[in-house]
């Protein structure tokens, strides 16, 4: 066996897929490991040769500045009127300074958790444009710039009032110089639910909050009180940031049992982007809970390096996959338990992993309990007690009938 | 004359799942409104034509549908935030401050 998973590993770039997926069914760990491994990093491989390819530019880096245009109610945004550089004072408009600020901490956050310069990596310009449209209640990412709307003032605020907000737009910018996932279906679901992680992330790390002093909302600090709403969305509970009779219930799932079949069209949110990202946002909120600490670092780190390894039609699976074996090179047993376990409370199976899988659970580098863990040996003397419990009571029975 | 908007997508799509598109009957406005609402379905109908389609590229943009129904027909019009022509903007601009509430 340990000449199969040498052979596996010296082989990775001349083994047929469809023996690594053979493999994935072997009884023995260290082999299922070995083959989802290759699997993995030949798909990662494939996906960065795509992405690199798509996004040269060619373009001098422009060190992240950021620039902020005025809209004034207007939706052309070339007409937009420039307001601030990266070098201005504070503007006397809160937006602009708002806009300026966020884009700032959230290119921060990326250069100092992750080392990545900017959106592109590259240190892509910033640009953010305000007050765009009338009661405009939304905010969004074109492929160049982040623009922001200031809300109705009956539902909404400022959407440059949210910090989550903001790092939520940037980073559909992150994910498109990256996996590049289309914005449909569960690849759509997966862009959205990296927004809105990161976007939560760029929060908690600014305010200098731990997993478990995170409030796990995007957009609650632009909603007004009459909209009865907690926020936009939670990560921690999907379908609970607001119910009531004017907006109805948040649809977003937190489990794949409720997963939302919606039509890939307007109407149906391109398959529901915004509404099944509950499931994987579950996911990282469990994980996150699970290893403790604060998120940005050991989960952030899995899931940032998983979204590098992503492609633009990765499907929950895939990530959830990724993600676990991400966890497993990174960091440890502990972590990866963290994944699966949180993946498997959402509905998602790690491929190739048995149920009840046999492994050490040690103490994490976040610090978390220690404890062991071994599901088959647990099994196995419970057989054996319950065996010995039988031979007891068949000596009673024997000793019963004796004496009659 | 009669118009709808639908609007879709964007960071409350969720909160837009399944809304029925907002109705204005043009039989409630004055004649110079008519005549208004006229002229701008037809110059964004106009911007719509020459204007090349193509899958916006982003996310969280909001998309627009707005149809208008009369007697010769029903023109539909749609737009995203990031392709928005100035017609088509004016055209929402009107329809919101005239459509009924939310």
């Amino acid at each position: 066996m340990s000449r199969m998973s040498r052979a596996c590993r010296c082989l990775n770039c001349i083994m047929p897929p469809h023996i690594l997926r053979k493999l994935l069914e072997s009884k023995q760990e260290h082999i299922r490991e070995a083959a989802l491994s290759t699997l993995l990093a030949t798909t990662r491989l494939r996906g960065e040769r795509m992405v690199r390819a798509a996004t040269v530019t060619g373009g001098a880096p422009a060190n992240a500045r950021r620039t902020i245009f005025d809209c004034r109610q207007g939706t052309f945004l070339p007409s937009a009127v420039f307001v601030r550089s990266e070098s201005d004072p504070p503007s006397s408009d809160a937006s602009v300074n708002q806009a300026f600020d966020g884009l700032g901490t959230t290119r921060d956050f990326y250069k100092e958790v992750f080392d990545r310069n900017s959106i592109d990596g590259r240190g892509m310009r910033l640009d953010g444009y305000v007050h765009r449209g009338r009661r405009y209640n939304n905010a969004f990412w074109d492929g160049q710039e982040m623009v922001f709307g200031d809300g109705d003032g009956e539902l909404f605020t400022d959407f440059t009032g949210s910090l989550d907000v903001i790092g939520h737009e940037l980073t559909h910018g992150v994910t498109e110089f990256t996996a590049g996932l289309i914005y449909h279906n569960q690849p759509g679901a997966l862009n959205e639910s990296m927004s809105d992680v990161f976007g939560s992330l760029v929060k908690q790390w600014s305010l200098k909050q731990s997993a478990d002093e995170a409030d796990w909302l995007i957009g609650a600090d632009i909603t007004t009180p009459a909209i009865g709403a907690d926020a936009l969305r939670s990560l921690k509970a999907p379908g609970t940031a607001y119910n009531n009779d004017l907006l109805g219930q948040d649809p977003q799932p937190d489990h794949m049992d409720r997963y939302a079949q919606l039509p890939d069209t307007d109407d149906g949110d391109n398959g529901g982007v915004h509404i099944n990202s509950g499931i994987p946002n579950k996911a990282f909120y469990l994980t996150a809970m699970e290893i403790g600490g604060n998120a940005w670092e050991i989960p952030g780190h899995i899931w940032y390096d998983s979204l590098l390894a992503s492609t633009a039609n990765s499907q929950f699976q895939d990530f959830a996959d990724t993600t676990y074996s991400k966890a497993g090179q990174l960091y440890g047993t502990a972590e990866q338990q963290a994944v699966l376990s949180a993946w498997r409370q959402v509905g998602i199976r790690i491929t190739g992993v048995l149920a009840g899988s046999v492994g050490k659970r040690t103490k994490g580098s976040a610090g978390g309990m220690a404890r062991d863990w071994d599901g088959l040996a647990a099994l196995t003397k419970q057989i054996e007690t319950l065996s010995n419990e039988v031979k007891s009571l068949a000596k009673d029975v024997a000793g019963l009938k004796g004496r009659r | 004359m009669k118009i709808t908007l639908a609007t879709h997508g964007g960071q409350i799509a969720a909160m837009r799942l399944g809304r029925a598109p907002r109705v204005l009957n043009a039989d409630s406005l004055t004649a110079a409104q008519k005549d208004e609402l006229a002229r701008l379905v037809a110059a964004a109908k106009r911007e719509t034509e020459t204007t090349q389609t193509r899958e916006p590229r982003g996310a969280d943009l909001m998309t627009y549908v707005v149809s208008a129904e009369d007697e010769k027909g029903t023109v539909t019009l749609k737009q995203s935030d990031s392709e928005m022509s100035p017609a088509f903007s004016a055209l929402l601009d009107w329809l919101e401050s005239h459509l009924p509430a939310k």
